[in-house]
């Protein structure tokens, strides 16, 4: 019992560990700069997570860049616990973005109205994209990765297509669409910072998937399937209807992390609106335990040494913000080396449960 | 004469499952003989001879090979004494060749360079002089199980080992195959070699072992020749009661038709015909047997009947209704319980708990559905009520199930399936690698439900089950029903040949 209840704690300690083993490493390439390692990290977590005055808060920020992780986490997560390893979430993320830039001026609603509608369609727009690698998936059998990555590259061109043409604002050199209107915007807290409602949508979402995969039944259907096909099959689970919605609503989260960081944050979309924010949303969910908890907190975690890379080591330290990115691959390549923690978690257990049984148990009997 | 082997004082305790699997063994074995170890599923059998091959560190206890004190800490040491083990699950690699998996780690080289025609006629001489005839170039992925363990046995001996352990290597394998290996290990013992082996199918060991050593609860509880015990006695030792190696049944009681499958066709997953046109009847209060040789369709019959597979042809019916395009919970809903031949792949999920594991076929009930949403209160509830109604003591209220022995993974499954008092039920293979005591339980719970008025087919390929359960047998052969026999008349001869594709006595003369 005791060790079941430890066990638990692993879903906690393995990223821990694997973000700490980052960071242990990525000192050999600090050293390679002047900056004493012990500082450089200092710089990195106050520019990265760092609050002087209310108004220019590194902290704002980070959650700012974590909203649209948490959200393309949360989609990632949704298809992994169903059983499907769905890497869509990039082109999803890109027609929940355009869906977003064009409705946000092309049509006039009222305030409330405008970006909740507008986000709806950007969900609707991310599910359909999600629905074509499901139903390929279920009715034909073809792989649902290599349909994802195909229509990732598809949807960055369909992207960059409506950015340059139909959408674009003006002759200036970098194309983008116009601003939208300000009854379509996303509120934010606080002046000079573009942290703001949507964060709490996000951390609302991760809450709702949380309920959703494990406490409704819908959701657990869909879990079910994902762990054992034939258990399904032989429970009378119908496993195919659970996969199609798990892309749909993994395709709507993306597509609505797409809507959020155009109505909350850019206000419009450029040409390479695509950084990969998709992409980091899968590393995050796999971080994050495919949970949605973990993902909340990873994805804070990653914007945060993003940004302090980008604007403390880089600025302050002339480290190239690079390293930022080379620490997260680090912690990641960590995580896939969790075997290795288990392993030495199980022993730490055992020789706790074994002093744990020695103290207490024994005399009960 | 001289003992090869002495384990003294063994003890090993697993905080991780709070099991003590060793509990002051000693264990002893004489060189030249056939050692059985016998216990149920988790009484510390592959815990205590993986201490003697360094997979696993003892908390306390001392090892004697050949008299001398050894220290073993990995299984190099253990090599190094002349022990060798084949585990239960075989660690082999598919895309290698034979003579690669035995030479593994040990190739002949010239210059760094494999020479594997070297390699080949190593492995020829090895399988040669021991009489265990192989391909050394054939690949593993392709050989039957009972070659893959023929493979193992060879690396083994290739290493210089005197003491063979054989972990259940019997559970795997067909009749025959069974039967071959006995013949191996007898071969082996007559060349001086010694061998343990485990199972716990009590047969095996009178046909095979010179002594026994039982094993329950972690402690040994006695070893003996095995000339000077009776497999009635062994099952008590291993168990710690008496035990029904006979089932008690009352005579049947048949009521209305539950099942009728009627001119059934089914394809297997190539899409070759499995089941041709077969027909018959379960009714309330009578188990029907379905006996046969694995692989004549019995596995696409169950399928099909449980609605896993689509029918390629014929009806079914359900307690009177057509069932034939029923979905597998409309089936279960109209009163179908089905207990799978495979518990880990398909009739459990080990990876959720096991109050998940318990809702599968009835989570759209109103009992655990709330408007979408689970009903744990129930859930929780339910599972606490199967564990009692079943005895399942290793289960835990939403804990998981992974690690539950094989016996207590198909209490769970027979908990889950019985529990909504079924009216007909498919029982395929239900026994399969059980130990004793979890046979006697899944017996006596099929022959309850039928004395309660649930109709059963059993589906199995021992043939002493079908005929210790069934009020019916009928025999299957290549997909279709071969003919049918009275259980309380029939020798196991008269069933054999029907198994074989005999023509039924009665149609002999016409024919
Ligand atoms: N590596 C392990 N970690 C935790 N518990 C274990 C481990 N190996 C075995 N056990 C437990 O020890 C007991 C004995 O297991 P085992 O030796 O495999 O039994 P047997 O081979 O007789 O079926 C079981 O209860 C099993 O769950
Ligand atoms: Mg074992």
């Amino acid at each position: 019992m005791t060790h079941d209840r430890l066990k638990r704690l692993d879903a906690f300690l393995i990223p821990i560990l694997a973000v700490l083993s980052g960071l242990v490493v990525s000192v050999i390439l600090v050293l390679l700069t002047d900056t004493p390692p012990v500082e450089a990290y200092r710089i990195l977590f106050v520019a990265g997570f760092g609050c002087n005055e209310l108004t220019r808060c590194a902290l704002f920020t980070t959650l700012e860049r974590a909203t649209p992780l948490i959200l393309t986490g949360l989609s990632a997560v949704v298809a992994f616990r169903s059983g499907m390893f769905s890497i869509g979430q990039e082109g999803q993320y890109l027609l929940g973005a355009v869906m977003a830039a064009w409705l946000g001026y092309a049509i006039q609603l009222p305030p409330v109205i405008h970006p909740l509608f507008i986000m709806i369609m950007s969900m609707l727009a991310g599910a359909a994209y999600g629905w074509v690698p499901g139903v390929l998936r279920v009715k034909l059998g073809v792989n649902e990765l290599l349909v994802t990555i195909v229509l990732n590259a598809i949807a960055v061109l369909f992207a960059e297509y409506m950015v340059q043409f139909p959408l674009r604002a003006d002759a200036g050199a970098v194309a983008h669409s116009p601003v939208i209107d300000a009854s379509a915007q996303l509120p934010t807290f606080l002046p000079g910072s573009k942290w703001g409602i949507g964060f709490v949508i996000a951390v609302l979402t991760a809450y709702a998937v949380y309920v959703y995969l494990w406490r409704s039944t819908p959701g657990y259907e869909q879990r079910m399937a994902g762990q054992s096909k034939r258990f399904a099959l032989f429970g009378g689970i119908p496993s195919d209807n659970a996969a199609i919605r798990a892309m749909l609503i993994s395709g709507a989260l993306a597509g609505l992390a797409g809507s959020i960081e155009i109505l909350g944050v850019h206000r419009r979309i450029m040409s390479a609106f695509s950084v990969g924010l998709g992409f980091d949303g899968l590393s995050v969910a796999i971080l994050g335990q495919s949970h949605p908890l973990g993902v909340a907190i990873v994805a804070i975690l990653f914007a945060g040494v993003r940004l302090g890379a980008q604007l403390g080591l880089q600025l302050e330290a002339q480290i190239p913000r690079e390293l930022g990115g080379t620490i997260i691959g680090l912690i990641i390549l960590f995580v896939a080396l969790r075997k290795f923690y288990e392993g030495n978690l199980d022993r730490l257990r055992d020789w706790l449960v074994r002093r744990f049984n020695r103290g207490q148990a024994r005399p009960e009997r | 004469m001289a003992l090869a082997l002495e384990m003294k004082g063994i003890s090993k305790y697993f905080a991780s499952t709070d099991v003590r699997a060793n509990d002051q063994v000693d264990f002893a074995v004489e060189a030249g003989e056939v050692h059985a170890l016998v216990g149920e599923n988790g009484a510390g059998k592959t815990t205590l001879m993986s201490i003697l091959y360094g997979l696993v560190r003892p908390d306390a206890g001392e090892i004697k090979v050949d008299g001398q004190p050894v220290q073993i800490h990995r299984p190099d040491d253990a090599i190094r004494h002349g022990i060798g083990m084949v585990h239960q699950h075989f660690k082999l690699v598919p895309s290698f060749t034979v003579a690669q998996s035995i030479m593994l780690g040990m190739e002949p080289n010239r210059g760094g360079f494999l020479t594997p025609n070297e390699e080949n006629r190593i492995v020829s001489e090895l399988a040669e002089r021991h009489g265990l005839p192989v391909d050394p170039k054939a690949r593993i992925r392709d050989l039957p199980v009972g070659m893959q363990q023929r493979v193992e046995i060879l690396k083994v001996l290739e290493r210089k080992a005197k003491i063979l352990v054989l972990d259940e290597p019997t559970a795997v394998l067909t009749p025959q195959e069974v039967a071959e290996l006995m013949r191996v290990v007898r071969n082996l013992s007559q060349a001086g070699f010694t061998v343990i082996f485990i199972t716990h199918k009590l047969l095996e060991v009178v046909r095979v072992a010179d002594r026994v050593t039982v094993m329950r609860g972690g402690r040994n509880v006695g070893s003996k020749a095995v000339a000077e015990t009776t497999v009635p006695e062994l099952a008590r030792m291993m168990v710690g009661r008496e035990v029904l190696l006979k089932v008690n049944k009352a005579p049947r009681q048949p009521g209305p038709v539950v099942f009728a499958a009627d001119d059934v066709s089914v394809t297997d997953v190539r899409g070759f015909p499995a089941v041709t046109r077969v027909s018959f009847e379960v009714r309330a209060g009578e188990i029907v047997g379905i006996a046969g040789v694995s692989g004549n369709g019995q596995t696409e019959l169950v399928e099909a009947v449980t609605g896993m597979r689509a029918l390629d042809g014929g009806r079914l019916a359900l307690n009177a209704k057509d069932a034939t395009s029923l979905s597998v919970r409309q089936r279960r809903n109209a009163g179908l319980a089905h207990i799978p031949e495979d518990r880990i792949h398909v009739g459990l999920n080990l990876e959720t708990n096991l109050d998940e594991n318990l809702i599968v076929s009835r989570y759209k009930l109103g009992q655990f559905n709330r408007a979408g949403f689970l009903n744990r209160r129930s859930m929780r509830d339910f599972a606490i009520d199967v564990i009692k109604r079943f005895s399942i003591a290793a289960a835990v209220p939403g804990g998981g199930i992974s690690r539950l022995s094989g016996g207590n993974m198909q209490k769970v499954v027979i908990g889950r399936e019985l529990a909504g008092e079924p009216t007909f039920i498919v029982a395929n293979q239900p026994t399969r690698g059980l130990d004793v005591g979890s046979i006697e339980f899944v017996h006596r719970s099929l022959v309850d439900a039928r004395d309660r008025g649930a109709g059963i087919l059993l589906v199995s390929v021992e043939l002493e089950e079908i005929l210790a359960l069934s009020d019916r047998v009928l025999v299957m052969y290549r997909g279709q029903i071969q003919g049918e026999v009275d259980p309380a008349t029939a020798t196991e001869e008269q069933i054999g040949l029907l198994m074989a594709g005999a023509q039924p006595e009665t149609t002999a003369p016409t024919a």
